[in-house]
Formats: C-alpha cells, sequence, structure tokens
C-alpha cells in the first residue's frame, strides 16, 4: 500500500479528470507546457481510483517541472482531452487510449497508434492477460493465394485463413 | 471481417492501382498514397498517408507502430536491473541515453548518489554516443540529398567510435553499460589512448564533412528554406533537440538541468533561427563538435574511485568475497534471484538525447520490478512537427526533411 505522502516527486498534483480542462486552459495561458502523457493503472497502488493520466509539464522560462495526475472518471474511464490547447499531446494521448485503455473526450482521431484497429483489449493494463491473448492479425488481401481452381474470398464454405494469413482450401468431398 | 479491411479489400479492387493508392479524386486532381512502411528514405517502418496535387503534397499524415514490441510491458516483468536490457533496445541509435535516463529515474526513487566516477564515465560515454548517432544522421541526410559518399564516410567514423564502445562495455549496440548505481565495468586499460584517437580525428573529418556540403550548391538547393518551421510551431508540437533548436529556442537540458557531470563541463549550446533543413544540419554539425569538447574534459577531469556505488545491497559484491563471507553469499543470492527493492514513489527524469528531451517516468510500489515504465521518446514526438513542415512542399523535400527529423522507429514505437 502507498501512501500518498510518501509519493516522491518535485512537485505533483491529484485532480480529478471534470476538473482538468479549466485548469489546462488557465496553465496554458501562464505558459507551461506538455513534454509527456501516459496513462497509469493504479490497481495495485493501493487508490481509490483506477486509471489516470499522468501529465508532465514544463515552464521555460521559471525552469520548472510539474507532475499532475488527472484521475480518469466513468466507464470507459474518460479524461478530457487537451490536444488544442498543446498540439503535441495529439500521439500521446493516442498511445495512453490504445494501451491503456484511457479515453479522451474530445480528441478529434481518438484511433489505436501502436497496435491493429482490430485489436482487442488494452496491453497495459494489469488485468491484460499477458501470455493468454492469442495474437492475430487480419489476413490482408496481398496475403492471400490466388491459383487456378481456388476460390479465396473468405466467407466462402471450404475456405478458411489460419493465424498466419495463410488460405486453406478444402479438397471437395474431404 | 472489420470495416478498416474492407475498405483496403475495396480500395485494392477498384482503383487497380495497387495497394499503395489509397483515394484517387479524379475531378479535384489529387491523389492520396501510401509512402512507407518500407519506403528506403522513412529511415525504418514509418508509414506516410500523404494526399498529393501533383507534386505538391497537400496533406500527411504519420502513422505508426510498424515496429511496436511492448517494451514498456516487457519491463514489468524484468527486474529493476533487468529492464536496463529492454530499455538499451527502444532508440537504437541512442542506446546509452535510454540507459542513463532510466537509470536516473531508479537512482532517484532509491535515493542513492553514485560515484563521481561513475557520473565522469556516463557523460563521457554519453557524449561519443551522440557523436555516434548524429554521425548516422549526417549520413543519411547526405544519402537522401543525393551525396551516397556522404553515407560512407558517416558510417566509417561512426564505426571507429563504435569499437571504442566495444572496448569499454564488450558489444557494440545495445550495451547494457550504463546501469542503476554507475556503469557495469570500470574503463578498461588503454582507454585514454582510444579517446585521443577519436578527439584527434574527429575534428579534422567534420573539416572535411562540412567542405564536402557546406558549399554544394544541390545540397544548398535542396536544404535552404525548405521543411521550415517556425519557433512558435514547434514548441506547440512539443519539438526539442536540434529541431527546437534550430528555430532559435535557446533549450537544452545538459545546461538547463544538468544531470551526471554536466554541471562541471563547459560547452555552448549551438542555436540558429531559420528553422529549415539546413539549419538542422548547422546546428547539428555544430553540436558534434561540442561533443567533441565534452568527451575531451570529461576524459581529462576523469577522477578515480570506484565506477558504481558499492552498497551490498544493490551491487553484487566481488568474487574474491564470496570465498570469504556468507555475508557476500546471501547478497549475491538475493540480487540474482530476486533482485533490488525499490521504495515506492513515482519520477520523471530527463535528459537531452541526440533527438531531443528523452524522459523516463517510473513508478515503483515497493516491489523488485518496475510498476510502470515510460519513456518519452524524442522521435515519438518530433514526428508530429512534419505535417507541419510538409504540407504545401513538394514530395522531394518530403525526403529532406524526415531526414532532418532524424526519426529513430525504434524508439517511435517501443
Amino acid at each position: 500500500m502507498v501512501e500518498r505522502a510518501d509519493w516522491m516527486p518535485e512537485r505533483a498534483d491529484w485532480m480529478p479528470g471534470s476538473e482538468w480542462r479549466a485548469r489546462a486552459e488557465k496553465l496554458e495561458q501562464e505558459g507551461w507546457l506538455v513534454m509527456d502523457l501516459c496513462g497509469l493503472d493504479a490497481r495495485d497502488l493501493g487508490f481509490d481510483h483506477r486509471f489516470e493520466a499522468v501529465v508532465q509539464l514544463l515552464h521555460r522560462e521559471k525552469r520548472e517541472r510539474w507532475t499532475v495526475h488527472v484521475v480518469a472518471e466513468g466507464d470507459p474511464p474518460t479524461v478530457p482531452s487537451v490536444t488544442d490547447l498543446w498540439p503535441t499531446a495529439d500521439f500521446m494521448e493516442r498511445e495512453a487510449y490504445d494501451l491503456m485503455g484511457v479515453h479522451f473526450e474530445g480528441h478529434p482521431n481518438l484511433t489505436r497508434i501502436m497496435l491493429p484497429e482490430e485489436w482487442e483489449g488494452h496491453p497495459l493494463r494489469k488485468d491484460y492477460g499477458v501470455g493468454k491473448v492469442a495474437i492475430e492479425f487480419i489476413p490482408q488481401p496481398f496475403m492471400q493465394i490466388d491459383g487456378p481452381g481456388q476460390s479465396t474470398s473468405r466467407g466462402e464454405a471450404g475456405v478458411t485463413v489460419d493465424h498466419l494469413g495463410q488460405v486453406k482450401v478444402e479438397e471437395a468431398g474431404a | 471481417m472489420s470495416v478498416a479491411s474492407d475498405r483496403i479489400v475495396e480500395g485494392f479492387e477498384s482503383t487497380g492501382h495497387g495497394a499503395f493508392v489509397e483515394d484517387f479524386d479524379e475531378s479535384a486532381g489529387s491523389m492520396t498514397i501510401n509512402m512507407g512502411p518500407v519506403h528506403p528514405a522513412t529511415h525504418g517502418v514509418l508509414r506516410l498517408l500523404l494526399t498529393l496535387n501533383g507534386e505538391t503534397v497537400t496533406a500527411c499524415r504519420p502513422i505508426i507502430g510498424y515496429l511496436h514490441t511492448g517494451i514498456e510491458k516487457e519491463c514489468e516483468d524484468q527486474n529493476w536491473r533487468g529492464a536496463v536490457t529492454a530499455v538499451t533496445r527502444m532508440d537504437y541509435l541512442a542506446q546509452f541515453f535510454n540507459e542513463q535516463v532510466y537509470s536516473l529515474a531508479v537512482e532517484r526513487l532509491l535515493g542513492i548518489e553514485i560515484p563521481e566516477r561513475a557520473r565522469y564515465i556516463r557523460t563521457m560515454i554519453a557524449e561519443a554516443d551522440r557523436l555516434t548517432s548524429h554521425l548516422v544522421w549526417f549520413g543519411t541526410q547526405a544519402l537522401d540529398m543525393g551525396a551516397m559518399s556522404g553515407m560512407f564516410y558517416g558510417f566509417r567514423e561512426r564505426e571507429m567510435i563504435t569499437d571504442f564502445f566495444e572496448m569499454v562495455t564488450g558489444l557494440r549496440m545495445n550495451n547494457g553499460y550504463i546501469i542503476p548505481g554507475g556503469v557495469w565495468e570500470d574503463l578498461p586499460e588503454g582507454w585514454e589512448e582510444a579517446v585521443a584517437t577519436i578527439l584527434d580525428v574527429m575534428p579534422r573529418r567534420l573539416d572535411e564533412y562540412e567542405d564536402l556540403l557546406d558549399e554544394n550548391p544541390i545540397f544548398l538547393e535542396r536544404t535552404k528554406g525548405v521543411g521550415a518551421i517556425s519557433a512558435d510551431d514547434a514548441v506547440a508540437l512539443g519539438a526539442t533537440g536540434p529541431i527546437l533548436r534550430a528555430t532559435g529556442v535557446d533549450w537544452d537540458i545538459r545546461r538547463d538541468e544538468p544531470y551526471d557531470a554536466y554541471a562541471d563541463m563547459s560547452f555552448e549550446v549551438p542555436t540558429e533561427s531559420a528553422g529549415d533543413v539546413y539549419a538542422r544540419y548547422r546546428v547539428r554539425m555544430a553540436e558534434m563538435r561540442e561533443s567533441l569538447k565534452i568527451v575531451a574534459q570529461s576524459a581529462d577531469k576523469m577522477p578515480a574511485g570506484d565506477h558504481r556505488n558499492m552498497d551490498p545491497k544493490l551491487t553484487p559484491p566481488p568474487r574474491s568475497e564470496m570465498n570469504r563471507s556468507m555475508e557476500a553469499v546471501i547478497h549475491h543470492f538475493k540480487l540474482m534471484t530476486q533482485g533490488y527493492i525499490v521504495p515506492a514513489g513515482e519520477v520523471y527524469t530527463k535528459v537531452e538525447g541526440p533527438r531531443g528531451e528523452l524522459g523516463c517516468y517510473a513508478v515503483s510500489n515497493g516491489g523488485t520490478s518496475p510498476y510502470r515504465l515510460h519513456i518519452r521518446d524524442s522521435s515519438f514526438v518530433n514526428i508530429q512537427s512534419l505535417p507541419v513542415m510538409v504540407e504545401g512542399g513538394l514530395i522531394a523535400d518530403l525526403i529532406a526533411s524526415i531526414a532532418s527529423i532524424d526519426p529513430v522507429l525504434g524508439g517511435i514505437d517501443r
């Protein structure tokens, strides 16, 4: 169990997702920059919430750094997006969504960035079964063999595609 | 079958142009094509979705993830010492910086100091690594601009420095040399001569490079005023390193937030104001000379003493001691089977890598392996500047801009 008082960066603050947007607008006007943003699954940390977006802020004139923990609320866990204030947060929020499953409300293009769009689950979550989830990629058209006498369109009877994208045609009458 | 693959199949069959044409709007005369992920000028497996009007790029969207290996997740299954082996493989051209930023994070969580000699060794080897990284950039930038000899020159000098790495660490790449608590091994006998050779050869070679390119009309034509980005845009998009300094923003973590032995070094932070490909070229060439200065200073001032923190709770005891002391055997056994415990907490550390700010956010819950490890890779953030640089320009200038960002896909995708 972790007590927040023992938590030890130079400067860190927790805030609920509902307050983040208003604070972010103020911070942006004061000249703070987002240098990093990532998701955190706090399942085993003893907090009373599960998901956070952890934002690293930098103020170049003051030469200060500041860590802000934005607590995600609701199901799916949601945090307001700040891409319109700091365009650099675009990829970072997509990465946190893809790997940690934190949703960013108001993000213009919240799609997976590292994994294929068809992927199920969010690998950096603590309950993601490492080694238990089969890794399968959806076969792409160029993977298919189009030989004479073979029908390669998927969904037809007798045609299956295995996990490597190889087309298997069952012999007629076999 | 998903919507995404449906769309690809349809596009593939209807246009008949092949899989790389995504969309063709005949009335507007615009075409959306894929550049990469296996295009030689994208420096790895970067895929760019380009909308073209003739030869003009009207929209550019970088698509990444083709090299995603889940290193952050993998580190959660390693102990704190073992994760060094994983992080060094992220940005494979700046391996020592990855190890350094991770080690700084773990040391801060442990609340330990490292010996003076370790700090100097780290500084020296990291600056030599910056040289190797910039030499690869030099080679690829020159190659992409049509000067193939630049590639051979850059790699020739890089080989000399990687030989030095091999001498010190045993490996040319993915060294795993900088570890929490110091460095893995002390510098070997004869390291002074190897450093002296680098310091002797490199300045002359850098002059040669500049002779090769500085007055080359083709190179100047293809870099001056190409791929320009303003300081405001670069700051808003989070660009760091040579891209930011080429727009005139004077920011270098080595000087402004010093770590390891940088506070004892004297060096300049080169900046330019134009923000184009040529300015980034000038900044990187000047940075290489500054790196040589830092290598020379840290070699000159190299203090004597331990090369790593000798706390038996952190560092396995020497072999000789294990034959005599039961205490040492216990420490060795605990460290080898379980690893050391890092107090609960979180930390964000940052170093100035060859491509800009390299950050490490580490969380411990009081266990023997990282609870969460996140690396802020500089290429991952810098690549977001590419659309601003290339939109409205020619497709040939796009090649120059990609090379000048110097992206490393191993770092972007992690």
